[in-house]
């Protein structure tokens, strides 16, 4: 789902009012009677779980090349097969679902939760100077064209960013996350035999790359779910229970904490899933266009890449259909859940 | 809304659906508007049968005479202003438009262009240019000495923006006084009379001429320049074989011949770029190009010796090195032992057989292949891991060896897998482990100059067959492209001898010397030249590409 | 209509505003970041004195505020966007114009495909909710939507172009020509689900509307109902939002498409010059497609507000 897809979901979910406190609850019960629902779920969980694991089940590391085994097909010791330098595919892939994993994860807490919860309830909330502020800013960000953006930004600025980040952790990581950061395997290729340096949380992790592709990524998408946010919050604060509870004397935090949040989560949880399957496609499109992710793992992006030429189309279609049949079918499991979702969101279209 | 209008609404669009169906379906089936396709013959005069956005920027129209077309893949050119453009994408065009006092031919020596003969004096360093009476710009205008002077000094004044006219035409005595904006105008260039011209140089270099051929040092037309100065190139008044007919941004530059051309009118009518499409192997197979370039992709099927393909292969060795260069100033490159260790490390061999396909040729040495002091003897480091391992354990950081980083061009989200099997080798050998930089174009080269990388992957192509132009201008110490900041006072030495040296022998025999000390100490790790696969059409006679950027179009014949 | 001027006003005011910040913000995005134009265009001379030569020939050894202003009294006063590092024999407008309408053409027939197709499919799977009829239509939409585009173009090309030979490999020939039938079909599948989706559920909407069941209590035949009161009050919505925002959608997938295809249009010209630092032109293209943008906005807003009775008479919802 492109970006654009994404703000349509969103649109036609805010044709309709939302009422009443366990909406939330109700929801997910009605969810979970769908069967195309739960089948969805059981695919994403499973790819994010394999992606978590990636490091212990992979079979070799991710860059491992062995030139006298280049273009296997699928053997007892690499069960994809291998690609032109001699990488097994299997652990390719799992290290790609991985990244994948990761970048759709921070984002989405950053860019689709976080952000558009805590500016949207702000601005609906409070109004005025803030409010004005935020859907200005919002409106500015939206009116950009998404991916060009993100192209700019990430090729312009990646290079500053990484020194900025180094410097800014030798002042204050220098050291103690080692061990923790060594058991979850986020450092180095996935082999045990090079020694790698694991000091650093950001600058020698995974992270490294990511960090800017998911600054970019939730800055251009926190926009929509907070509009959406906004305007529910405006709807809900001149509700009764919520005039009652400031009359009662409830802080502001604390409303829009019990009330109002719960009642926006509805939201949030259709944001989400509209939004997952834009933030994978779109670090696919990035790393495939070269301003992705780069270092720390293959992503799909680059599998695609890989495998889309002609003569290995021609002669090793898996290596192209591999990682496609997994995008797709992750895909497809986002889009019929968001599907799915919307329509137990939306009383009336049922 | 009215109700009518919601069926006009709805009636509209069937009607778009049925009549989008309807051209589908016409498209697929039968004809397209466009010039012939479908496996048909390529080689008529073909008119000019453009689609899209055309500029409009006729040249002049021939005279009959010439025949045929060529159409094959280009590149949109950066500016086809000889001065300014330094890519070769440019140049292939500017070759055809423009020309200088000399050329080089098809076995790279220099003949006569717009000079038909000059004189050397005694000391080397005064050469006189007799123009050739019949050299004319494409509006028939004669071309005089006064342009020579003119092209010269336009292309060095810091207004027009070169960024390498010091480099080819920085030997004229008093050239540099108007790069750096001391003078206007250039104090060796002396017009002697309107068809006579004399260049001092600053010291008896052989090579001179050889810089005379590249496009910087081509003649271009003053009326036109200070007449139209922010577009004469647009339909430039060169004095090449051919004129530029067409150049529609994106689409396509059509080149028609000049008739009149003091050489000889070429025999080729018209030469067609196509700057836009898909696999330029599918428009070939297609009968869309005559001439296509192959990837490394298609190189194998078509290299088989029963491929249809195979009757129409052509390859040919370009002037060009792929290499590895050391920072020779940072650790642990600043020991020859551990650059010496790491150049032992690569199996060079086994990586062209592999990933390249055995598409290039291995590396014997610095000097390319087809330029004079190359031999085909192999003066490079092999594959000796052991020997490898020794050397590291004897340099100084055997034990405190640091980060290592190398660093190439790549926009694309992979490594390219000859720098990602070469990284391999190091860690199986070596046990170091290096860390691969991928930097955009943009900064890359920024980077090297600074001296922020500790080796870097890059490549080199020869501007004109003379070793000074790859030895000299890249290790001598104080040479601006220096960017392995190696300094050794008997390498500067031998170098600035070689360059006056007036035997030739003794003068190749000094770079050879020189090219061995380099490859000894392991200044660069030569990986491979480059070679060119294309394929070529049997109804097109007379093509080559030639090892560097010059003029290949004006003997080709196109027999349809 | 005082508050429909008045918030036209408001909206087309906004525009220059954003069209400063945006410019300035790309601006000092592009030049603050490393790398220059010069460098990329020189070939393979590094010769740093003379880079900066012509650094200063073009003004980009000031600063980087004093580059901005001199930009922006050139753009407002004489329309000049300045100098293209990568075609320097061009002002930018004619170098941006034949793209643009090469753009424009290829994208045609996916977006007029993707109503064409989208919305009657939308209204279907509607009036066959509760069949397999429903699921079917969508689940499919949603099936090609999932495809990356990434794998789909190499696919089809070596389906239709190399095996076959019945299609070009890429480029653009026109919009009748068969070059156009791989980017279509690739730019129409994935947003055929969204389109769809919104249709069938306006339509769904308005099916439960009291009058509609008044209607159909009166006897009048379903597809009537349907055609002359759900279309009219669905499809207005539905086609104004999404018309703005799958312009959005073709500009992104236009990238991919145009870079895979070797089509000479502005998305793969906008890659080029970013990773070329093509400053002017990138600055040209980020301000023309914000000020599509925003207009597309406004133009939908204002459609809605006019065309859609409810909308107006609820005072707007206008953000």
């Amino acid at each position: 789902m492109t970006l654009a897809a994404q703000e349509v979901v969103i649109g036609e979910a805010e044709e309709h009012q939302y009422r009443g406190e366990s909406l939330t609850r109700r929801g997910i019960r009605r969810l979970l009677r769908k069967r195309i629902a739960v089948v969805c779920l059981i695919v994403i969980a499973a790819f994010y779980v394999t992606g978590i694991l990636a490091p212990w089940i992979a079979p070799h590391g991710w860059a491992e090349q062995n030139l006298d085994a280049s273009f296997q097909g699928p053997s007892w010791e690499h069960p994809l097969g291998t690609d032109r330098t001699g990488r097994d595919m299997l652990s390719r892939n799992l290290y790609a679902a991985r990244t994948t994993v990761i970048v759709t994860f921070a984002t989405i807490l950053t860019g689709s939760v976080l952000l558009p919860l805590t500016l949207g309830m702000l601005a609906g909330y409070r109004g005025g100077g803030a409010d004005s502020l935020i859907s200005r800013t919002g409106e500015i960000l939206a009116s950009l064209p998404g991916l060009p953006m993100l192209i700019l930004i990430s090729a312009a600025l990646r290079p500053r960013v990484e020194d900025w980040i180094e410097n800014v952790e030798e002042v204050i990581f220098a050291g103690w996350m080692d061990p923790g950061l060594r058991f979850l395997r986020l450092c180095g290729t996935g082999r045990d035999d090079v020694p790698v340096e694991c000091d650093h949380p950001i600058t020698d992790t995974v992270f490294d790359d990511y960090f800017l592709l998911v600054f970019v990524l939730s800055l251009f998408g926190w926009v929509g779910g907070m509009r959406l946010i906004r305007t529910q919050t405006m709807t809900l604060r001149d509700t009764d229970f919520v005039l009652a509870a400031r009359a009662n004397g409830a802080s502001t935090f604390r409303i829009l904490f019990s009330h109002i949040l719960p009642n926006v989560l509805p939201l949030v949880i259709v944001g989400v899933s509209a939004s997952l399957g834009a933030i994978a496609a779109a670090e696919i499109a990035l790393t495939f266009l070269g301003v992705g992710v780069q270092q720390a793992g293959p992503s799909f992006g680059i599998l695609i890449g890989e495998g889309a030429s002609r003569t290995v189309m021609e002669n090793h279609p898996q290596l192209l259909l591999i990682p496609a049949a997994i995008v797709a079918s992750l895909m497809f499991a986002f889009n019929l859940l968001g599907d799915a979702l919307i329509d137990v969101f939306t009383p009336r279209a049922r | 809304m009215s109700n009518r209008l919601i069926l006009a609404i709805g009636g509209v669009a069937a009607v778009l659906i049925l009549v989008l169906a309807g051209v589908l379906v016409f498209v697929v089936a039968g004809g397209d508007g466009d010039d012939g396709s479908d496996g048909q013959t390529q080689g008529q005069d073909n008119g000019s049968g453009d689609s899209g956005g055309d500029e409009g920027d006729d040249g002049d129209s021939p005279e009959p005479g010439g025949a045929g077309e060529l159409v094959l893949r280009g590149d949109d050119p950066i500016s086809l202003d000889p001065a300014i453009a330094q890519d070769v994408s440019s140049a292939n065009y500017i070759v055809e438009i423009f020309s200088g006092l000399v050329r080089l031919d098809k076995d790279l020596q220099v003949q006569p262009d717009l000079a038909e003969r000059w004189e050397r004096s005694d000391d080397g360093t005064k050469y006189t240019f007799f123009l050739n009476p019949r050299a004319t710009f494409h509006d028939r205008r004669p071309v005089t000495a006064e342009d020579v002077k003119y092209s010269f000094e336009r292309a060095l004044n810091p207004a027009t923006g070169s960024v390498v006219a010091e480099n080819f035409l920085g030997d004229i005595v008093g050239a540099r006084d108007v790069s750096r904006g001391r003078a206007d105008e250039v104090s060796g260039i002396r017009i002697i009379d309107d068809s006579t011209i004399e260049l001092t140089i600053d010291a008896p270099k052989e090579y001179f001429l050889y810089k005379l051929t590249y496009p910087t040092a081509f003649i271009v037309d003053e009326r036109q320049i200070t007449a139209r100065p922010t577009n004469w190139t647009r339909d430039p008044n060169g004095t090449g074989p051919y004129t530029l007919k067409q150049w529609a941004l994106g689409e396509r530059i059509v080149l028609e011949s000049f008739d009149n051309h003091h050489l000889g009118a070429p025999k080729l009518k018209t030469v067609r770029f196509e700057l836009s499409g898909g696999s330029s192997l599918i428009e070939y197979e297609d009968g869309n190009l005559d001439i296509s370039g192959i990837g490394l992709d298609d190189l194998a099927s078509i290299q088989e010796p029963g491929s249809e393909l195979n009757d129409e292969y052509v390859q040919t060795t370009q002037q060009a090195i792929d290499y590895i260069g050391f920072n020779t100033k940072t650790p642990p490159f600043d020991d020859p032992k551990v650059r010496q260790a790491f150049a032992l490390a690569i199996d060079r061999e086994k990586i062209a057989e592999v990933i390249l396909l055995d598409a290039v040729p291995l590396a014997s040495g610095i000097i390319p292949p087809g330029v004079p002091g190359h031999t085909d003897e192999d003066k490079t480091y092999g594959y000796e891991p052991d020997r490898a391992k020794q050397l590291l354990a004897e340099s100084q950081y055997a034990d405190d060896m640091p980060e290592i980083t190398l660093a190439e061009s790549g926009a694309g989200g992979t490594v390219g897998p000859t720098t990602d099997a070469i990284i391999q080798n190091w860690r199986e050998v070596l046990g170091v482990n290096v860390e691969i930089i991928q930097a955009e174009a943009a900064t890359f080269f920024n980077d090297i100059d600074q001296g922020r990388y500790q080796m870097f992957h890059l490549g080199w192509v020869m501007d004109y067959p003379d070793p000074e132009n790859i030895l000299d201008l890249l290790f001598h110490s104080r040479s601006r492209q220096n960017n392995t900041r190696y300094e050794n006072a008997e390498i500067d030495q031998m170098l600035e001898r070689a360059r006056v040296e007036q035997d030739s022998e003794a003068r190749l025999q000094i770079y050879q010397d020189v090219e061995r000390k380099l490859i000894e100490e392991a200044v660069w790790i030569p990986l491979f030249f480059n070679r060119a696969h294309y394929l070529v059409k049997p109804y097109v006679k007379g093509f080559t590409l030639p090892p560097t950027v010059i003029e290949r179009f004006r003997d080709v014949e196109v027999e349809r | 209509m005082d508050g429909l001027a008045g918030y036209l006003l408001r909206r087309l005011l906004f525009l220059p505003i954003a069209l400063l910040i945006v410019s300035f913000a790309t601006f000092y995005i592009t030049r603050w970041g490393p790398g220059d134009p010069i460098s990329v265009y020189s070939g393979q001379y590094r010769d740093p004195e003379a880079f900066e030569r012509v650094r200063h020939k073009y003004g980009l050894d000031k600063p980087i505020y004093e580059q901005y202003g001199i930009w922006l009294r050139d753009v407002v006063t004489e329309g000049d966007f300045g100098v293209s590092f990568r075609y320097r024999d061009r002002t930018i407008p004619e170098i941006l114009g034949p793209k643009i309408w090469v753009s424009f053409r290829v994208g045609l027939w996916a977006f007029i495909l993707s109503f064409a197709i989208g919305i009657p499919a939308g209204v279907l799977a509607a009036t066959k909710q509760g069949n397999a009829g429903d699921p079917l239509i969508i689940g499919s939409f949603l099936f090609f939507q999932s495809i990356p585009v990434l794998v789909l173009t190499p696919i089809l090309v070596l389906i239709f172009a190399a095996k076959l030979h019945w299609l070009p490999a890429g480029g653009f020939d026109g919009i009748f020509s068969k070059s156009i039938i791989i980017p279509t079909i690739v730019l129409t599948l994935p947003g055929l689900a969204g389109i769809a989706r919104l249709a069938r559920a306006a339509t769904l909407a308005t099916l439960h509307e009291d009058f509609v069941r008044t209607a159909r209590a009166k006897g009048l035949r379903g597809d009537v109902v349907v055609m002359r009161h759900v279309a009219r009050n669905s499809l207005v919505p539905v086609m104004t939002t999404v018309v703005g925002l799958s312009f959005v959608g073709l500009v992104e997938g236009a990238i991919i498409t145009e870079t895979l295809l070797g089509i000479p249009g502005v998305g793969s010209f906008l890659f080029e010059s970013v990773t070329g630092r093509d400053y002017n032109v990138i600055l040209a293209m980020v301000l023309l497609t914000t000020t599509l943008f925003i207009l597309a906005n406004l133009i939908v807003d204002l459609a809605l507000v006019v065309l859609d009775p409810r909308i107006r008479a609820q005072g707007g919802q206008l953000r």
